[in-house]
């Protein structure tokens, strides 16, 4: 199943337009590189407030900064599926790409955990009061999961015996 | 050059960075990073420096710049590990040379304006030079980032 998926990707026209220009892969890198950057600079300001760091911020002002992670996260969607697309053997032989996504779909799960559970009762909370446990535990794992994804993305050409 | 020679001669950290299984890989992992932290927060700081986000106290923008500040420090350590293993190429790649001018620029920028918010009284506003100085910081560090990954082509 993965290899028609990898024998689809390679057929069609975005494969050509990543890998027949050379400028096509220093831009997707340099998008993802800064959106990446965008991306944990609004995830520290969010979860490190969660967590309770720089208390004198309303929640509410701090929830201002989700806008800048999704775009941000979105950026690194397309730019990373860009990646992919130009490249399938190379990523779907590497281990360190799947510790990677798992990585993204577990802070995915957190980010709904967030949504559904942390963000109904935080907003409703005022400037200095403490957040819940839930809240504190949620940031963490928030900071852990994305450094991890940075982590084993930068890793990935290192780690993995994909070759490329 | 004599100095970068013998830099670009060492057993450490220079052959250690080229030649060890961690070496190189550990070195550009912390460097991403330190970049993250440095130019992630950077980036947002001076985004509410220009009047985003403006629910978010002024007054909380130093604490950040301080955590701001460890990002630079992993890469100071980091690059320096990485200037070494390839010196003498680095210093003649103007490519790299950009990146670093730039990357020092924008340490000007977050030096000056971490104590700038710091003062500004609650409620009151930022000087426009203040402003002008963040808009031009989000510029350095866009084209750093740009410049820093184009190095891997030069």
């Amino acid at each position: 199943m993965l290899d028609s998926l990898m024998d689809w990707l390679v057929s069609t026209p975005i494969n050509g337009l990543v890998l027949n220009y050379a400028w096509s892969w220093p831009t997707l890198e340099s998008l993802h590189f800064l959106a990446l950057c965008t991306l944990m600079g609004s995830l520290m300001i969010m979860d490190l407030r969660l967590i309770g760091f720089n208390r004198i911020i309303p929640l509410q002002a701090v929830h201002s900064l989700m806008p800048v992670a999704i775009v941000s996260f979105a950026i690194n969607l397309i730019t990373g599926l860009g990646f992919i697309f130009g490249d399938p053997h190379t990523y779907f032989a590497n281990w360190a790409f799947w510790a990677k996504m798992l990585l993204v779909v577990l802070a995915g799960l957190n980010f709904l955990l967030y949504f559904t559970k942390v963000e109904p009762t935080i907003l409703k909370l005022g400037p200095n009061e403490p957040t819940p446990m839930l809240a504190k535990a949620v940031g963490s794992l928030s900071l852990i999961f994305w450094f991890g994804v940075l982590s084993f993305g930068r890793l990935l050409p290192y780690l993995g015996t994909g070759g490329g | 050059m004599g100095f970068l020679t013998w830099l670009e001669a060492t057993q450490f950290p220079a052959e250690w960075v080229r030649s060890s299984i961690a070496g190189y890989p550990s070195m550009i992992a912390l460097h991403a990073l330190g970049m993250a932290i440095m130019v992630g927060l950077s980036l947002l700081l001076d985004l509410r420096i220009l009047g985003w986000f403006a629910g978010i106290p002024l007054q909380s923008l130093r604490r950040f710049f301080g955590l701001a500040w460890i990002g630079f420090g992993i890469n100071f350590f980091s690059g320096s590990f990485l200037f070494s293993a390839q010196a003498t190429s680095y210093i003649v790649d103007w490519v790299f040379m950009t990146k670093m001018t730039l990357v020092l620029l924008g340490a000007v920028t977050a030096g000056f304006l971490q104590p700038a918010v710091a003062k500004v009284a609650p409620g009151a506003e930022l000087s426009g030079g203040t402003k002008a100085v963040a808009g031009v910081a989000i510029v350095i560090w866009v084209v750093a980032i740009v410049m820093g990954r184009l190095t891997a082509y030069l």
